[in-house]
């Protein structure tokens, strides 16, 4: 793709804080549906500027770890810590904190989740005006600058419903990053694409690693997660059974229920 | 042939008069019905107990409270109540209050059509419910609710014949008052169902065409 900008301009993108630093921390997130664990005990830290990507079998849990992190759907029990900000997942959290939680973590669904009846740069804009209060102008500029980033400034005057799926996801992620987060969560963004489709979608957000992006991402997309990511954590059954370089934990899995998982997506 | 004719270009006029009382009546009342029906729609679905309970009372009882019941409440029940209205306002006051009970029903149902993963989507955006609900999820519900609230306002036009038990002179009063004198019931009332179809078939056309479309901008 021919829309990537340079490098110069990509290390201004997504400042990094202090490195090394964990700039997200998952601690101890334990949920149950009804008498039913579907997270037991999961810690996650991720490194500003760092590449996660979770893989593991249908039913694991993933889902609901990442709806965890911006508190869509709230653990039993366990604390998310982004910066200062510490979100106790058995507390309803303040108004505020909800606020903050939200405005630092974007979120792309499998769904895409656009709004059918806005066009496409209102789509993007909007959110600004009302999360981040932006001018329309303001919000309009920023929204055609996200946009060229993932190629489509041409579409901005369409409406979703005219777009491909592949690019009705690429504005969800334009979407996303208007509101300046600091971390994005990715849903299997690309499951519900074909995969010519899903790979334009994969460009854009191997473009968003390079640039410095934190980035935690739900997929089935071995190659994403070997090529792409710097680490890969495998789950089943509400548990983390595996994670490490995404080289190491691809090519030579320890445990024997993460060797199963593997080779039925190699096998697929 | 020509007598009809003749008779009926006589008491056009007045019928005329009566119609456009009728458009009157109906027009106040879907002006206050339909963003009363959005108000009993979100009210219904609150948490809040103070706003639910009060919504589902006004729904059930201008759901189940026949339209005549409720325009003889307004126009004979509540002046013993102290409250005079006019039959006009009586009339806007029962129909907009029936238009608003059953319009929340469609309008909830327009507003429950909008994919809960959009409202997610907004939600984890930092969307505040009330951000959410007016950019997202109203027009989108009220996109859906359209055609059926078009057909509901043609059916408040029919219902305006009711406002006669109330003595407005709307279109069937009208008709009935020059059958009284000229016994021609037959001629004067197929003349006010010419008027009210001249206005219902175009406008339930135009619903069709309308519901087709949203059909096909729709994803
Ligand atoms: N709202 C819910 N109510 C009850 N059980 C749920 C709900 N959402 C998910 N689950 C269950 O939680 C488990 C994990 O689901 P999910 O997080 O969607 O898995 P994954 O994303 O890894 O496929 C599954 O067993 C699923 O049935
Ligand atoms: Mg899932």
């Amino acid at each position: 793709m021919n829309h990537i900008p340079d490098t110069v301009n990509l290390s201004r993108m997504h400042p990094v804080g202090e490195p090394d630093k964990p700039i997200l921390r998952l601690e101890a997130i334990r949920k149950k549906f009804g008498e039913h664990v579907v997270l037991d005990d999961v810690n996650i830290s991720l490194k500003s500027g760092e590449v996660v990507a979770i893989i593991g079998p249908s039913g694991s849990g993933k889902s609901t770890l990442l709806r965890c992190v911006n508190m869509l759907g709230p653990a039993t029990s366990g604390r998310v810590v982004i910066g200062d900000l510490v979100i106790d997942e058995a507390v309803p959290p303040t108004a505020q904190q909800l606020t903050q939680l939200r405005r630092s973590v974007g979120m792309v669904f499998q769904s895409f989740n656009l709004f059918p009846h806005m066009s496409v740069l209102r789509n993007v804009s909007l959110p600004q005006e009302r999360v981040l209060g932006r001018s329309r102008k303001d919000a309009n500029k920023r929204s055609l600058e996200l946009l060229a980033r993932v190629g489509l400034e041409d579409k901005a005057d369409q409406y979703p419903a005219r777009c491909s799926g592949g690019q009705q996801q690429r504005i969800a992620i334009a979407r996303a990053l208007a509101l300046e987060p600091q971390i994005m969560l990715f849903d299997e963004p690309t499951s519900a694409l074909d995969p010519e489709l899903g790979l334009e979608v994969l460009a854009v957000m191997q473009e968003l690693a390079r640039s410095g992006m934190t980035m935690l991402v739900v997929t089935h997309e071995m190659n994403f997660a070997e090529t792409v990511s710097d680490r890969v954590i495998i789950m089943a059954d509400g548990k983390i059974i595996e994670e490490g370089a995404s080289r190491e934990v691809i090519r030579n899995p320890t445990s024997d229920r993460a060797k199963r998982f593997l080779k039925a997506v190699k096998d697929r | 042939m020509s007598d009809i004719a003749a008779f009926w270009l006589d008491s056009l006029p007045q019928l005329l008069a009566g119609l456009s009382i009728s458009l009157q009546v109906t027009g106040a009342a879907l002006a206050i019905g339909f963003p009363l029906g959005l108000l009993l729609a979100l009210g219904v679905q609150s948490k809040v107990k103070a706003v639910k309970l009060p919504s589902l009372c006004l729904v059930e009882i201008g759901r189940g409270a026949p339209a005549l019941v409720v325009l003889q409440f307004a126009y004979f029940g509540l002046p013993q109540g102290g409250l005079t209205l006019s039959a006009f306002a009586a009339a806007v006051f029962a129909l907009a209050w029936n238009t608003g009970a059953y319009t929340s029903e469609i309008i909830r149902a327009g507003l429950e059509s909008v994919p809960f993963g959009e409202i997610e989507a907004a939600s984890a955006m930092g969307m505040l419910p009330r951000d959410t609900l007016r950019f997202v999820i109203i027009p989108q519900g009220l996109r859906v609710a359209a055609p059926a609230l078009l057909g509901f306002a043609v059916a408040v036009l029919q219902a305006t014949s009711l406002c006669f038990a109330i003595a407005l002179p709307e279109l069937t009063s009208n008709a009935y008052m020059i059958g009284t004198i000229t016994f021609r019931y037959m001629e004067i009332l197929s003349l006010a169902g010419i008027l009210y179809a001249a206005i219902c078939v175009p406008a339930t056309i135009a619903v069709g065409v309308l519901e087709q479309r949203l059909g096909k901008h729709a994803l």
